[in-house]
């Protein structure tokens, strides 16, 4: 073949796909909008219908009606913007009438699809509409190799109560993603009872990596039953489990502690100190208000910032403080005081969170 | 004159080798945007925005805004900015010692009031005048500072910053409210993400009410309507099949997201740099890939952000030859990654293919002009095979430009109008024609100029965006 002929072949394809193409692009738009028309005044109506459900003018039944004239997608879009408005028990209900339709059958047995599009489908469905009887296809979607699919399955969480799904979602947890694990985190507040019993079994294991991680999340909480395995941690050799462990200690005003952080504050890594001042700040016990005030005179810029923000939260007594740091002898204590005491209510507000 | 002969013949060759090399790479882009587009548009399909707006889960992100003689849209666009669809994040505009009136305009529009400066100065930027809070948006703070540049401006901010992740935006740039929302989703799918970037749109032509596109529209105007083409091609197809390949070179600067601790850890913006969003991504490249971490530098089609482009040629020439101005310094900033195994698929396809297939393109495309001419002239080159190159090489571009107005119709379809989509479709046949050997002259400037180690900035003429009708 020569290099003319070649040519001449590249032309004529180039030319069929540039025809082709146009003729697709046309024709996307035509059946799209073909489609728009035929489905958007179903989804008003089904709009409609939840409406007047979720004010208890209609049955479930007209609502499974009109969720069955969508197309699959559709139907699970409305599922989930109307679940968030709708009370848990009315929505419980409907959760297990949808257990009967045909369509959403065909969306459960998705949850071991090969395509991940579908078990996502799958997973974004029982999100909303689990019931106990969903248990083991959302363990399975829990684990499943697309982080979507998985993110969605971890949603369910907030509507159904299951010790075996809160122990799955916390093991994976310290080896998600800081954004992963915070959503995680936020999934698994929902189902407090049976967090913080598995928490206490974790808090346990002195050696596992993951415990900074874990002691992260469990400080989100707030638990008081979690209190004392921190205050076990505050000599653990891993500073990071220190950090955490001086971070958590704030929220809770206790003399076991202000005796830990009084500890803390000393320690060697800058960043145990800053948790540590913050949440001496947190706590305000007038007697830990010397601690603070050494601070300020740390090596660590950073340090000296959260010692100076702690000191305002003592009120009064702490306010004091940093005005004899101001005209004190220590050179950096002095600046840091100075920078405090120019800060705007808000800029103290922004910096204290 | 058979020696001349020779050396055209062998010069044709080597033309024709390039142009098929090159053309394969891109007809391979194009063949890895699509699984691609679908994923991503699925996944967005998918997306409660609702859930993820109510959870505690989003990182928070400072937008870093720089502005220098702004005055016309600065109001507009941070107004617009501060009412993003997103729970915790914080605005620093920094007034790149304006010469018109942004910073009044700034300090009327915000209520602004000085406030000490509380942060380190971790990357070294021009002398600061002053640090406000605003009374009125607790988001927003501005940095009024002299002129140091754009990325002077943008590493005063980082320095202001205090969020991990840092979303660099230009001030006439309009976000869409849920933009942020969507530029988080691969942190949110656990990703080791270094950079992500969204979609940039063209908004002349668009009605903007309250600093937000409320009607997207193709430009009847020659110039911006071509760019709409343009730029769907650049981030639909280019960049989504860059991230199949893993070496995405560019993060636009407009609306890219960044792992604050990577900028510092670099050292921020290069002042010295011409383009400096291409340069800060080649640098993480390097600095990710020398020390061995793992990430990714990505692309998202669904978040968008709309900018105004220019409107005459001649400020549009100012504007491709700084580009492309850029686009020289940092391949020789950085041509010891060229073919360097030691980073990967970015040394050994992502730098060789904007060195040799983006850089080169229009001193080859030049070579190939006059190439084609002198065989003509001499009767070396046959005409009709001439002309049958010629069919071949623009009815490639057309087809590339049409199957990016193809996958905006197959996934996002902004333009919903069936004007608007015989406008996209038209400008895509037309492209090739005029407007293609236009570019290619602003480009072949540029190494004039770099020849001439001239360092010039085009200034952007700004309309302000308009008002509803």
């Amino acid at each position: 073949m020569t290099s003319r002929q070649f040519l001449i072949i590249l032309v004529a394809v180039q030319a069929t796909l540039l025809v082709a193409l146009v003729i697709l692009i046309i024709l996307n738009r035509w059946i799209r909008q073909r489609r728009r028309l035929r489905v958007h005044p179903q989804r008003v109506l089904v709009d409609a219908v939840f409406q007047r459900w979720a004010l208890g003018q209609a049955w479930p039944a007209e609502v499974l009606e009109g969720l069955g004239r969508l197309p699959v997608p559709l139907a699970i879009e409305a599922l989930v913007t109307w679940s968030a408005r709708v009370a848990t028990e009315g929505w419980q209900e409907l959760s297990r009438a949808l257990e009967q339709q045909w369509w959403a059958r065909v969306v459960r047995a998705n949850y071991r699809s090969i395509r991940w599009w579908k078990r996502l489908e799958c997973a974004r469905f029982l999100s909303v509409a689990a019931t106990p009887r969903d248990v083991s296809r959302v363990l399975r979607l829990l684990r499943d190799r697309h982080p979507a699919v998985q993110l969605s399955a971890v949603t369910t969480l907030e509507r159904v109560e299951s010790a075996v799904l809160v122990r799955s979602a916390l093991e994976q947890l310290p080896h998600l993603g800081p954004t992963v694990q915070a959503y995680y985190a936020s999934m698994l507040k929902k189902s407090r009872k049976a967090v913080v019993q598995h928490l206490l079994h974790l808090l346990r294991r002195l050696n596992d990596p993951t415990l900074p991680r874990i002691m992260e999340f469990a400080a989100r909480l707030e638990d008081p039953a979690l209190r004392e395995p921190f205050t076990t941690h505050t000599t653990h050799p891993d500073p990071e489990v220190r950090t955490q462990v001086a971070r958590a200690l704030g929220h809770y005003p206790h003399r076991e502690s202000t005796a830990a952080l009084g500890v803390l504050v000393q320690d060697d890594t800058w960043t145990v100190r800053a948790q540590a001042v913050r949440s001496l700040g947190m706590i305000a016990d007038p007697a830990t208000l010397p601690l603070v005030r050494d601070a300020m005179r740390d090596a660590e810029w950073w340090v000296r910032l959260r010692a100076g923000l702690a000191l305002i939260r003592f009120g009064p007594a702490g306010r004091n403080a940093l005005l004899e740091s101001e005209v004190g002898a220590h050179a950096e204590a002095r600046d840091m005081a100075h920078l405090i005491l120019g800060l705007s209510q808000q800029a103290l507000a922004e910096y204290a969170a | 004159m058979s020696v001349l002969s020779d050396v055209l013949r062998g010069t044709d060759v080597a033309i024709l080798a390039y142009f098929l090399v090159l053309n394969s790479f891109y007809a391979l882009l194009l063949i890895l945007s699509v699984p691609e587009i679908w994923e991503q548009s699925r996944l967005a399909e998918d997306e409660d925005f609702q859930r993820l707006m109510q959870s505690d889960a989003l990182p928070p992100i400072t937008i870093l805004v720089p502005a220098y003689n702004e005055s016309a849209t600065i109001e507009a666009s941070v107004t617009a900015i501060l009412t993003l669809e997103y729970r915790n994040f914080e605005v620093i505009v920094v007034n790149d010692g304006s010469k018109d009136d942004t910073m009044e305009r700034l300090r009327h529009a915000f209520d602004l009031v000085e406030v000490p400066r509380t942060y380190p100065e971790t990357i070294p930027s021009a002398p600061q005048r002053a640090v406000y809070r605003s009374r009125t948006r607790t988001r927003l703070t501005v940095i009024d500072k002299e002129n140091g540049g754009k990325a002077d401006s943008l590493n005063a901010a980082i320095n202001a910053s205090r969020f991990p992740l840092v979303i660099a935006v230009d001030a006439d740039t309009l976000i869409e409210p849920d933009a942020l929302l969507r530029l988080t989703r691969p942190f949110l799918l656990g990703r080791r993400i270094a950079a992500v970037g969204g979609t940039v749109r063209v908004a002349n032509s668009c009605t903007v009410r309250d600093g937000r596109v409320t009607d997207a529209r193709v430009p009847r105007r020659f110039l911006p309507g071509i760019q709409v083409v343009e730029y769907l091609r650049a981030f639909l197809f280019g960049r989504l099949g860059w991230n199949r390949l893993g070496g995405s070179l560019v993060i636009s600067g407009a609306f890219g997201l960044f792992r604050k601790e990577y900028l510092l850890a670099i050292g921020g913006y290069r002042l010295e740099s011409i383009v400096e969003d291409m340069d800060l991504v080649v640098r993480l490249h390097r600095y990710l890939r020398q020390r061995k971490i793992p990430y990714e530098i990505s692309f998202i089609p669904d978040p968008v952000a709309w900018t105004e482009v220019p409107e005459s040629g001649r400020i549009l020439g100012r504007q491709r030859e700084r580009w492309h101005r850029g686009l020289i310094a940092a391949m020789w900033q950085y041509k010891t990654m060229l073919f360097n195994p030691r980073y990967g698929r970015v040394g050994l396809l992502a730098v060789p293919f904007f060195t040799l297939g983006e850089m080169l393109a229009p001193l080859v495309e030049l070579l190939g002009y006059v190439v084609t001419i002198v065989g003509l002239a001499y009767g070396i080159i046959n005409v009709s095979f001439a002309l049958l190159f010629l069919v071949v090489a623009w009815g490639y571009g057309m087809l590339l430009s049409l199957w990016a107005v193809g996958l905006e119709e197959a996934s996002f379809r902004r333009y919903r109008r069936v004007g608007d989509l015989s406008l996209l479709l038209l400008y895509a046949t037309l492209e090739t024609f005029g407007y293609r050997q236009r570019t290619v002259w602003w480009r072949l400037k540029s190494f004039g100029t770099v020849w001439r180690r001239r360092q010039v900035w085009g200034e952007m003429v700004r309309k302000g965006f308009a008002a509803p009708r």
